[in-house]
C-alpha cells in the first residue's frame, strides 16, 4: 500500500480566453492518505471544481503532477489506463444532469460494469441489484425507472451506485448534496460515511458548505482564486482558523442556534466579491477583501507555511501564535 | 387586519397520472411591517403558494380548488385582471432565485430599472416624475443596495454582472417602487456564502428603513433566522408549525420540524442525524389525516384519520400535531 | 435464472408501454393533432389498398378513353376525369402513393447521414472534426434547394428515383445542423462526462447516450419535413422533372390540369387540395409530437 493515495503537486491549469489567460488553478499541492476525507472548500470561481476535473482527467493540467497510488496520471482521460478510470471515480453536483434522462437506471448502471467487464454478463443483473441495495434503494423497484421518475436524493444515490460499480478506492464528490434538501442531504451524508467505512474509500469532497465539512471531513482545505489558503485537520481548522479569508467564510455562514453563533469569528465581516480570475490582484490575491491587510500584502505573494502539525497557511500577516 | 392572509388554500395540478393535490388547506398571514419566513423542502408547495399569491400559476394544469388569498381584505383569486395588475404594480413586489431569469438579457440594467419606475410611479397627471428624477432614483436605488459605482452599472447588461450584483439589481428593482409587500423566493440560494451574507444584511437594512413587509421563502433555516421575526414550516402542502423564529428554532415541536433541525449540519460538529425516514408523499394519493404520519415516529391512530388542527404550545407558537392536544 | 430474465423483460416492457400511454395522452390533448393523425392514417391505408378501393385502378397506368375525357365530378367519377378520360380520384390516391414513397425514401436517405454527422460534430465540438463537417454542411445549405434539385434532376434523366436522390442530397444538412445544435449543447452535460470518465467507447456515447436525447427534435422535424418534401417533389414534378407520365404524380397532375383552367377546374383543384391535405396532416401530427416531447412544467 503506498503511503498516499492521491498527491497533487504544484498543479496549474490555465485557460486561454478572449480577455486573457485565466489561471483557474495556480500551483496547488496537497496529499491525501488512504481513508482521508479532504474537504476542498471555496466560493464559485475559486477553482475547486477545475481541480476535481483535472484530477478526473477532464483537462490535462498545464503544469504540475497528479500522482494516484504513486503513478502519474496527469494526462487527459482518453490517455489513462482503464484500471485508473475504474479506481478513481467522480460523483457530480447536479444529479439531474449526471443521469441520462432517456436511459433507465438499469441501463445507466450497466455502463461501467460492461466497460470494465465486472463479472460475466450473466451476473451483472445481480450485481446491479446489489449496488442499489448498497445505496439503500429497493432494487426491483428502481431498476426499471427513468431518472425523472425519482427524487433528487435518489438520483444522487443512483449516481453513487454507478460510481461504486467498479470498486474504486478514491471517489471525488463534486458538491454531491448542494442541490438537495437538508433531510435528504443528511441521508446521503450518512450513506457516504457508512460506505467509506465499509468499502475503505477515500473521498475528495468538493463543496462550499463549511458547516457540512465540520461534520464529514477529516481535513479541510480552503481555495481562493486558484490557490490554497489554508489546510488543516478539521477540529483545528474550525477552532483556530488563521487565514482572514477562512474567518470571513466562517462568519458568513447562516447558523440556526446561539451555540453556533458563538463559534463564528465576529471581526471578519464579509465584503467585496471574488475578483475575476482574468485579473487577479497582485501580491496576495485576497488583499483587496482582507480585513487584516498589511502594507506588504499588495506586493508580496505569501508562501505556504506550516504553523502547526498538518496546519498550513498562506498569509503574510500570520506571525506566530503570539501574534493572534 | 393582516396585510396578506392565505386561508385554507387548496391547489392541485391535473396531469396524465391524475390529480396532484399539492396545497392542502395552506394558511399564512403576514402583518403590516412584519417579516415572515416560509420554510420547507423541495416539493412541499412553497413555490405553488408564492405563485398563487402573485397569481401567476399556469392554469391549466394548475387549479385552485378552494380557499382565499386576502390582500388587505380583497381576495386576489377573484380579482379582475386590472385589479391584480394594479396590485403587482403598486403593492406587491418579488425577488426570485435566479436573477438571470428575472432580468431581460437584451436591455441594460438602467433601461429595466427606469421602465419599472416609470410604470409604477409615472403614469399621467400629477405626481409624475421627470426623466431626470427617474434617473436619480434609479441610481439611488442601486446605491442603496451597496452597489459600487451605480452610474456605470446602469449602462451594463445583466450578463456583464456577477450573480451577486444581479441579485442586487433585482433587489433595487423590487424595492425602488416602494411596495408594501416583498415576496422573496429563495433570493440567495444561488449565491456564495460571503455574498449571501452581504445581500441579506443589505436586505435587512433596506426593509427596516422602508418598513416593507416581507414574505421570504427558503429552505435554509439559517437565512430565516437572520431575517425574519416569525416563520412557518411547511410540509406536503400544509403548514405544520408556526411561531416566533427564535422560539421555533430553539425548540421545534412538530416531529417534522425536529427531524429537519437535526438534519441541518452544525458548526459545532455534533454530527448529522439520519434525516427523516421515507420521502415526501406522492401528491396523487396523499396520506389520509396528517400528511406526515407515514414518516412520523410518534404516529398515533388518530393521525391517520383526521388532519390535526393547530394546537398552541407557547405564545404565538402553534403546531399542527396531536402530540400537543392537551 | 430464466425466471429472473423473464421478470427483467416484463419490467422493461411494462415501462415502455407506460411511456407510450403517456405520450398518447399528451398527443391527444390537442384535438387537431388527432384529426391530423386520423387523416394521415386514412391516407396511408388508402394508398396501401389503392388497387382495391379505387374505382378504376387501371387508370393509374397507361390508359386513355377520349370518350370520357374532361367530365366534371359526378357519382361515377368523384373528382371528374382528366383530358384523356382518366378518373382523377383514382389518380390522386395513386399519386399519394408516390408522394409518400418520395417522402419516406428522401428522409430515409437524408436523415441517417445528417444525424450521424451531426452527432460526431457535436461530440467533437471545437475541434477540426466539427469545423470540417459543419463547413461542408454550410456549403450545402448556401445553395438554394430548389435550384440545386433542378440542376441535379436536369443533369440526370428526370425520373422518380433521380428526384428522390436530388432531394435527399439537399436534406441531410438540415438534420446535421439540428443534431449538431442539440448534441453540442449536451456535450458538457455530466452524463456524457461520466460516460467518458468511466471509459465508454465513442460509439456508445454517440448512439446510446446522445442519440436518444436528440430523437425528439429529429422525429418532430421529420414529420414536419414530410410535408415539405412532398411539396418540393410536387414542385419538381410540376416543372416536369419528376416522375414521368403515365405515373400518377400529384405535381404533374396539377401542372397538366393547370393548362385547362378555369374550364376543367377539377383536374387541377383536387390534386392540389390533396397536396394541401397531406401537408396539413403532417404538420398537425408534427405539432402533436412536439407536445409529446415537450418538457412538463409541473
Amino acid at each position: 500500500m503506498p503511503e498516499s493515495i492521491l498527491s497533487v503537486e504544484n498543479l496549474t491549469k490555465c485557460f486561454p480566453t478572449k480577455q486573457g489567460l485565466v489561471r483557474a488553478i495556480d500551483g496547488i499541492s496537497f496529499v491525501m492518505a488512504p481513508g482521508d476525507t479532504l474537504g476542498l472548500v471555496g466560493e464559485s470561481g475559486s477553482g475547486k471544481t477545475t481541480t476535481a476535473q483535472c484530477i478526473v482527467g477532464m483537462y490535462p493540467p498545464t503544469s504540475g503532477d497528479i500522482l494516484f497510488k504513486g503513478e502519474t496520471i496527469g494526462a487527459a482521460f482518453n490517455r489513462r489506463p482503464k484500471h485508473v478510470k475504474g479506481d478513481l471515480r467522480i460523483v457530480f453536483q447536479d444529479p439531474g444532469s449526471s443521469l441520462n434522462p432517456k436511459r433507465t437506471i438499469k441501463q445507466i448502471l450497466s455502463v461501467p460494469l460492461a466497460v470494465h467487464r465486472v463479472g460475466t454478463s450473466r451476473d451483472r443483473l445481480a450485481r446491479m441489484k446489489a449496488l442499489l441495495e448498497m445505496v439503500e434503494l429497493p432494487a426491483d423497484e428502481y431498476l426499471y425507472k427513468y431518472p425523472q421518475a425519482i427524487g433528487g436524493g435518489e438520483k444522487q444515490m443512483v449516481a453513487l451506485a454507478r460510481a461504486l460499480a467498479t470498486n474504486p478506492s478514491l471517489v471525488l464528490l463534486d458538491e454531491p448534496t448542494s442541490a438537495l434538501d437538508v433531510s435528504v442531504q443528511a441521508k446521503i451524508i450518512n450513506l457516504l460515511i457508512r460506505l467509506r467505512r465499509e468499502l475503505n474509500l477515500t473521498y475528495l469532497f468538493i463543496t462550499h458548505d463549511l458547516s457540512l465539512m465540520r461534520n464529514v471531513a477529516s481535513r479541510v482545505a480552503i481555495m481562493y482564486l486558484g490557490k490554497l489558503c489554508e489546510i488543516a485537520p478539521t477540529v483545528e481548522f474550525f477552532e483556530h482558523p488563521v487565514h482572514p479569508y477562512t474567518k470571513m467564510l466562517l462568519s458568513s455562514i447562516p447558523v440556526v442556534s446561539d451555540e453556533e453563533e458563538a463559534l463564528k469569528p465576529h471581526k471578519a465581516i464579509s465584503k467585496g466579491e471574488i475578483p475575476s480570475p482574468v485579473n487577479i490582484p497582485p501580491g496576495c490575491s485576497f488583499h483587496s477583501r482582507c480585513s487584516e491587510r498589511g502594507d506588504s500584502c499588495a506586493e508580496l505573494d505569501p508562501e505556504m507555511r506550516e504553523i502547526a502539525p498538518g496546519h498550513v497557511v498562506r498569509c503574510n500577516h500570520w506571525c506566530g501564535p503570539e501574534g493572534e | 387586519m393582516a396585510l396578506l392572509e392565505v386561508k385554507d388554500l387548496c391547489v392541485g395540478y391535473r396531469i396524465f397520472e391524475g390529480h396532484l393535490r399539492v396545497l392542502n388547506r395552506a394558511r399564512l398571514e403576514v402583518d403590516s411591517g412584519e417579516r415572515v419566513g416560509l420554510v420547507g423542502e423541495t416539493g412541499c408547495g412553497k413555490t405553488t403558494t408564492v405563485k398563487s399569491i402573485l397569481r401567476v400559476l399556469p392554469t391549466p394544469p394548475a387549479e385552485v380548488a378552494s380557499g382565499e388569498i386576502l390582500y388587505r381584505g380583497a381576495d386576489i383569486l377573484r380579482m379582475s385582471h386590472r385589479g391584480i395588475r394594479d396590485l403587482r404594480r403598486r403593492e406587491m413586489t418579488a425577488i426570485f432565485q435566479d436573477p438571470l431569469q428575472s432580468l431581460n438579457p437584451m436591455f441594460t440594467v438602467g433601461t429595466q430599472l427606469r421602465d419599472i419606475l416609470k410604470d409604477s410611479m409615472g403614469g399621467r397627471g400629477r405626481g409624475r416624475l421627470s426623466r431626470r428624477e427617474i434617473e436619480a432614483r434609479c441610481i439611488a436605488a442601486l446605491h442603496e443596495t451597496g452597489m459600487p459605482d451605480p452610474e456605470r452599472i446602469m449602462h451594463n447588461y445583466p450578463s456583464q454582472l456577477s450573480g451577486g450584483m444581479r441579485q442586487r439589481v433585482c433587489i433595487a428593482e423590487a424595492l425602488s417602487r416602494e411596495a408594501q409587500l416583498l415576496l422573496a423566493d429563495e433570493p440567495t440560494t444561488n449565491l456564495d456564502v460571503t455574498i449571501q451574507d452581504q445581500i441579506l444584511r443589505k436586505l435587512d437594512e433596506l426593509v427596516d428603513e422602508k418598513g416593507t413587509s416581507v414574505l421570504i421563502i427558503t429552505h435554509s433555516m439559517g437565512v430565516v433566522r437572520d431575517l425574519t421575526q416569525r416563520m412557518y414550516i411547511m410540509y406536503a402542502g400544509t403548514m405544520v408549525e408556526t411561531g416566533r423564529t427564535k422560539d421555533l428554532l430553539a425548540a421545534p415541536r412538530h416531529p417534522y420540524t425536529q427531524g429537519l433541525m437535526e438534519s441541518v449540519p452544525r458548526l459545532t460538529g455534533v454530527g448529522i442525524s439520519d434525516g427523516i425516514p421515507g420521502r415526501i408523499p406522492n401528491y396523487l394519493d396523499p396520506p389520509s389525516g396528517c400528511r406526515f404520519h407515514p414518516r412520523c415516529v410518534h404516529v398515533m391512530p388518530v393521525c391517520k384519520e383526521t388532519a390535526p388542527e393547530f394546537f398552541s404550545v407557547g405564545e404565538g407558537h402553534v403546531v399542527a400535531c396531536y402530540l400537543y392536544r392537551s | 435464472m430464466w425466471q429472473e430474465k423473464r421478470a427483467d423483460l416484463a419490467a422493461s416492457f411494462a415501462l415502455r408501454r407506460r411511456g407510450l400511454a403517456k405520450g398518447w395522452y399528451k398527443f391527444s390533448r390537442n384535438p387537431l393533432s388527432v384529426v391530423g393523425l386520423v387523416v394521415l392514417v386514412v391516407i396511408v391505408l388508402a394508398t396501401g389498398l389503392a388497387s382495391y378501393i379505387t374505382p378504376y385502378p387501371a387508370h393509374a397506368g397507361p390508359y386513355t378513353n377520349f370518350k370520357a375525357a374532361g367530365q366534371p365530378p359526378s357519382w361515377e367519377h368523384l373528382f371528374g376525369t382528366d383530358r384523356i378520360g382518366r378518373d382523377v380520384f383514382t389518380r390522386v390516391i395513386f399519386g399519394y402513393r408516390f408522394s409518400l414513397l418520395l417522402g419516406i425514401v428522401v428522409l430515409g436517405l437524408g436523415v441517417a447521414p445528417g444525424v450521424i454527422l451531426g452527432l460526431i460534430a457535436g461530440y467533437h465540438r471545437g475541434t477540426w472534426v466539427e469545423t470540417t463537417i459543419m463547413r461542408v454542411t454550410d456549403v450545402f445549405l448556401a445553395v438554394p434547394p430548389l435550384v440545386l434539385a433542378l440542376a441535379i434532376t436536369a443533369m440526370l434523366t428526370p425520373s422518380l428515383l433521380n428526384e428522390m436522390f436530388a432531394i435527399a442530397l439537399l436534406w441531410w444538412p438540415w438534420y446535421c445542423r439540428l443534431v449538431f445544435a442539440v448534441s453540442s449543447s449536451m456535450r458538457n452535460q455530466f452524463f456524457i462526462r461520466e460516460a467518458e470518465f468511466s471509459g465508454a467507447s465513442e460509439a456508445h456515447i454517440l448512439f446510446r447516450e446522445m442519440l436518444p436525447n436528440c430523437l425528439a427534435p429529429i422525429l418532430t422535424k421529420m414529420t414536419l419535413d414530410m410535408g415539405i418534401v412532398i411539396l418540393l417533389g410536387a414542385s419538381l414534378s410540376f416543372v416536369g422533372l419528376g416522375a414521368q407520365p403515365p405515373t400518377p404524380c400529384l405535381g404533374t397532375m396539377v401542372a397538366d390540369g393547370a393548362k385547362r383552367l378555369p374550364g376543367e377546374w377539377w383536374s387541377t383543384i383536387f390534386p392540389a387540395l390533396a397536396i394541401v391535405l397531406v401537408i396539413l396532416a403532417f404538420n398537425l401530427v408534427g405539432d402533436g409530437l412536439r407536445d409529446v416531447f415537450a418538457v412538463e412544467e409541473v
